[in-house]
């Protein structure tokens, strides 16, 4: 039973895992960009929620509905600009940039909002939880956490196969220059998918605001791997995949928990190992976006 | 990187810590400028490398800014306090002449590296003594670079052990004699003295649950502390060497959770203990009683976490306004030191105050008994000596565990939440004096969960 609830907490986990993962796959899969500035991005989001609850007391749970369409407009504006700018001078180039950003945002917020680190208060939620059981105690942050990134991980990949926005998305990741011939503004479809992108990362910082305490470098420290081990596990540009990726990081983590604390890491990235060696595309070998 | 000054126990590799907090995380290079160099030396040149001769150089070295700039908060406060007491504020007389002081501070930035580099320029401008606080990461190497340079060296903030082989001794054997280099905190018997009488007091099945993480201080306490306790008919459930910033505990927690512990220990970074204690309440894991070492230090440590769930959390508390004593330099109580703080920043008091405090208390009792403040020799054999009682009470270095150790002796506290409404949302409160009968108790020891 006690395994049983390793694999339970370890869907859960993976659920965090894969929200974080998967504006850095849908940003990969369309523009071929690896942004290193994803985990500070969160950061910067959960101090953006944090002074929205400051300012306007709403509960923080709810912050979202101001932080995503900020943060989806200063997505399309990066993307305009500066990202576009160096993509246009190549891929490390835009490496580069990325690495730039994340040092620049975790020292502004450094210099700005002191080193101390802070949480989004959602009350006694993020105490609650319900037994299956004697043995299996889910939390409902958790859960909600999951359900959030099942959500838009899925509503993502429908988007992408059902709307014209996402055919232009997919058109312009496939072929970039049939698509311009065919008429489309691939600079206006980039902005637009870096958009949704930056969204998602709002919706991720969040969650990891209220999961647990963060600083101006938790982005970098704690999260940034973990997502590209979802990306790479799951297979780069899919976003299925990315879901998949972050479930399985999740459950191989808890799992090696279980078997003793110290290899709690280490099976999350023996998995990732094994991913590399034996299916380096990822376990989703169709590439639905690149 | 941390490596370096690492300390190390009985030739295992057991490095001690305890409030190297936050070690994982980057360095963001803070913007904190490097700030001008020591004063300007004058001529009269006594002795190797001394400094002006009316003037005494004091090197002043804490983490101002970086991720453990927490601990320093209240040290520019503390220094405008001692800078307005007579003899640093109009100079001290020795052999019939009056030296001013003249006090350099330099920030560690919280960084080991940048201690070192400070430490060197300190040095190099002919620093009589140097002063350094808050952790290991600022406190070791600075006492590494002064021992190597002959510069009269004086921490605090830093457990002794962790302080001692950091220099390259051997806490079980403290036997080498590192003479320019002192120190006054606590340490593992210390913690053990602070933490088993809170847990004998409340009725528990004594079986402990340990977070203890894979770093220097959780091996420390692993190997040092974990012996103490069970010669002591506690039962250790150890949940294991976990990784630094490890995203969720569930496993350990239905470790504990089996294992039916009613005590919980632990020594991790903050964000782990945050994620932990989140988890332990939505899992159903509620020890008796919670003692924590490393984190929930200061108040600001406790807004992450919010009043309700540090409510009755128990730590160490080695300075505080409960504390009977008073400055030795102008007769300020412990209890107006820190109501003049918060009068003055805002903010709740904090321990380093005192601890700050007391630098330049031991520093002008080293000073006034020497004939030279410029002969480093003599400087340092003097601290190696002082004993006199200040703001942290009374400090005989010459009666450590180690040869120019100090000891002080902490006190058990809980976090207590306050009614809405009050000033500050938590408050420290003296629960258990059993090291320092002294302090006064000030609020009932209560069972952390009931």
């Amino acid at each position: 039973m006690t395994w049983v609830n390793a694999v339970i907490q370890g869907v859960m986990l993976g659920g965090l895992y894969a929200l974080f993962a998967c504006g850095l796959s849908l940003m990969f899969g369309v523009m071929k960009v690896i942004n290193l500035a994803h985990g500070d991005l969160a950061m910067v989001a959960a101090y953006i929620a944090l002074g929205v609850v400051t300012i306007t007391h709403v509960p923080a749970v709810w912050s979202f509905v101001l932080v995503v369409p900020i943060f989806a407009a200063l997505g399309y504006v990066l993307q305009r600009t500066l990202l576009q700018a160096s993509l246009n001078r190549g891929v490390i180039t835009t490496l580069l940039v990325t690495f730039g950003l994340s040092v620049v945002i975790e020292n502004a917020l450094q210099q700005f909002l002191s080193a101390n680190s802070r949480e989004l208060n959602i009350g006694s939620l993020v105490s609650d939880s319900f037994s299956i059981g004697s043995q299996i105690t889910i939390a409902y942050l958790d859960l909600a956490i999951l359900v959030v990134a099942v959500a838009v991980l899925l509503g993502l990949q429908y988007f992408l196969s059902s709307s014209r926005s996402g055919r232009m998305i997919r058109a312009v990741a496939d072929d970039r220059e049939a698509a311009q011939l065919s008429g489309i503004n691939y600079r206006h479809v980039f902005g637009i998918a870096t958009a949704i992108a930056f969204g998602t990362v709002a919706l991720a910082g969040l969650a990891y605001g209220m999961y647990t305490q963060f600083d101006p470098t938790t982005g970098t420290t704690a999260l940034l791997l973990y997502a590209f081990e979802a990306v790479v596990i799951g297979g780069l540009g899919s976003l299925w995949g990315t879901l998949a990726g972050g479930i399985l990081l999740g459950v191989a983590q808890q799992v090696g928990a279980q078997y003793h604390a110290a290899d709690q890491v280490l099976a999350g990235q023996l998995l990732f190992l094994i991913i590399l060696v034996l299916r380096p595309q990822g376990i989703t070998s169709r590439r639905e976006l690149a | 990187m941390e490596d370096q000054e690492s300390g190390r126990l009985a030739g295992q590799d057991l490095q001690l810590s305890r409030r190297s907090v936050l070690r994982g995380i980057g360095f963001g290079a803070v913007a904190a400028g490097a700030s001008g160099l020591l004063a300007a030396c004058g001529s009269g040149i006594k002795g190797a490398g001394s400094g002006a001769a009316g003037t005494i150089n004091i090197g002043f070295i804490t983490p101002l800014t970086g991720n453990l700039a927490g601990f320093a908060s209240g040290d520019q406060f503390v220094l405008s306090l001692v800078k307005g007491t007579s003899i640093y504020k109009s100079g001290i007389k020795i052999g019939g002449k009056t030296y001013k002081i003249n006090v350099n501070v330099q920030d560690s930035q919280s960084s080991p590296t940048r201690a070192a580099q400070v430490a060197q320029q300190l040095i190099a401008n002919h620093a009589d003594l140097i002063l350094t606080t808050s952790t290991p990461e600022t406190t070791n190497p600075v006492a590494a670079a002064c021992q190597k340079a002959g510069t009269p060296c004086l921490s605090t903030v830093v457990p002794w052990e962790s302080w001692y082989a950091g220099l390259g001794g051997n806490p079980l054997k403290p036997t080498t004699d590192f003479k320019y280099v002192s120190t006054f905190f606590f340490g593992l018997k210390e913690f053990n003295g602070t933490f088993e009488p809170i847990w004998n007091r409340i009725h528990t099945n004594k079986v402990v649950a340990c977070q203890y993480p894979n770093d220097a201080d959780g091996n420390a306490f692993r190997y040092g502390f974990e012996p103490l306790i069970k010669a002591d008919g506690y039962t250790v459930v150890d949940g294991g060497a976990y990784t630094d910033l490890t995203a969720s505990f569930t496993s350990m927690i239905s470790l504990f959770k089996s294992k039916n512990c009613e005590v919980f220990s632990n020594c991790p970074l903050p964000p782990d203990f945050n994620t932990f204690w989140h988890q332990a309440s939505q899992q159903g894991f509620k020890p008796k009683i919670a003692t924590v070492a490393k984190v929930l230090l200061f108040p600001a440590d406790c807004d992450a976490l919010g009043p309700a769930l540090v409510n009755n959390i128990a730590t160490d508390s080695w300075w505080g306004p409960y504390m009977p004593y008073s400055s030795s330099l102008d007769g300020m109580t412990a209890g107006a030191l820190a109501t003049a703080y918060q009068a003055k920043s805002g903010q709740q008091w904090l321990q380093s105050l005192g601890s700050t405090y007391s630098l330049f208390e031991v520093a002008k009792e080293a000073l006034s008994k020497v004939s030279d403040p410029h002969d480093k020799a003599e400087v340092a054999g003097a601290l190696h000596n002082v004993s006199y009682s200040g703001i942290c009470g009374p400090i005989n270095f010459a009666a450590g565990p180690a040869p120019g150790v100090g000891i002080i002796r902490p006190v058990g506290v809980q976090w207590k939440a306050q009614p809405a409404g009050s000033k500050y949302p938590v408050e420290m409160k003296v629960v258990d004096n059993s090291l320092n009968p002294s302090v006064p108790i000030g609020a009932n020891l209560v069972a952390t969960n009931a």
